[in-house]
């Protein structure tokens, strides 16, 4: 959480736009405070959807207004945002389960192991699971 | 900066403590249902159509009903392709008749609607700090809360006409 003193020293105080994405981009990311602030990010992402998704949810009560939702949601692009969406929830998972049982019930000092772990499990479950939903796009690009 | 209350905070240490508790609790309860319904609506399971049932599936409906048919002539309802799995109402309605699935969207539902107020409400107190501003904050999160769980459940209740 140690912010970079040369740059933050230079800055101005004056509150503007371009001195927060300086001061921003002045911190260097250590991985704890990358943990808190994705965790931040991701859950804050995470409940803008959630509201969507759940107004989408009122085309369930029309059967042809239901699957007119779900072929929208089937553009490529779509797919795509479906597997980073993936990978979000499971970092916010991940991150908040591992959050979870340093609080609870140890105090481990291996923060940044830990963290990486984190990391891992998410490339590992983005990967598992986005391999079978873009498999059939990808198979219509090739030849 | 122990655990004192200040002026600007209007809840009792024991309210947030509850809050804080209340995050970890349906958090865990998000991992397990989260996981579920990623599996049950995003995998290749049989609680998805194949491209042939979703054939089956819009064919059999375009013969019943006119609007379908009009639908699909303008490309509003779109054939899946070859080896990809599709959500359809039919499947969705199959596998809420069951109780027990009901129940499970809904609690999966709630907690959401839970966890991510409370984690909005939480994010917005470390930036608002005027008494009055964060009561607005806190009302906003809440209200929004229910607006979301009463659609929702609404919702998933209405699928395998219980309404």
């Amino acid at each position: 959480m140690q912010g970079n003193s040369k740059s933050s020293d230079s800055l101005k105080d004056s509150p503007s736009f371009w001195n927060f994405l300086a001061t921003v981009f002045s911190y260097r990311l250590w991985p704890g405070m990358a943990a808190w602030l994705l965790h931040r990010l991701t859950g804050l992402f995470l409940v803008l959807y959630l509201a969507l998704h759940i107004m989408g949810l009122r085309s369930l009560a029309d059967p042809a207004s239901f699957e007119i939702y779900v072929t929208t949601y089937r553009n490529p692009l779509f797919k795509v945002a479906e597997v980073l969406l993936l990978g979000t929830v499971a970092f916010h998972a991940f991150n908040g389960t591992r959050i979870m049982l340093q609080d609870l019930f140890f105090r481990s000092e291996m923060h940044k192991p830990l963290f990486y772990a984190v990391v891992g499990l998410t490339a590992a479950v983005t990967l598992a699971g986005g391999f079978p939903i873009l498999a059939p796009y990808i198979a219509q690009l090739l030849p | 900066m122990k655990n004192v209350w200040k002026p600007g905070d209007a809840r009792p240490s024991r309210t947030r403590a509850f809050g804080w508790l209340a995050q970890r609790f349906t958090g865990a309860g998000l991992v397990l249902f989260l996981a579920m319904h990623f599996w049950v609506q995003h995998m290749p399971t049989g609680f998805l159509a194949t491209a042939e049932e979703y054939l089956d599936i819009t064919s059999e409906l375009a013969a019943a009903e006119p609007g379908f048919a009009e639908a699909i002539a303008e490309g509003k309802i779109k054939q899946a392709l070859p080896g990809e799995h599709v959500i359809t109402f039919r499947k969705v309605q199959q596998r809420l008749a069951n109780p027990l699935w009901k129940f499970i969207d809904v609690m999966l539902l709630l907690f959401a609607v839970m966890h991510g107020m409370n984690g909005l409400n939480n994010v917005l107190e470390d930036y608002v700090h005027q008494p009055m501003h964060r009561v607005i904050v806190r009302v906003s999160c809440w209200t929004a809360a229910l607006l979301l769980s009463a659609q929702g459940v609404v919702s998933i209740l209405a699928v395998g006409n219980w309404f």
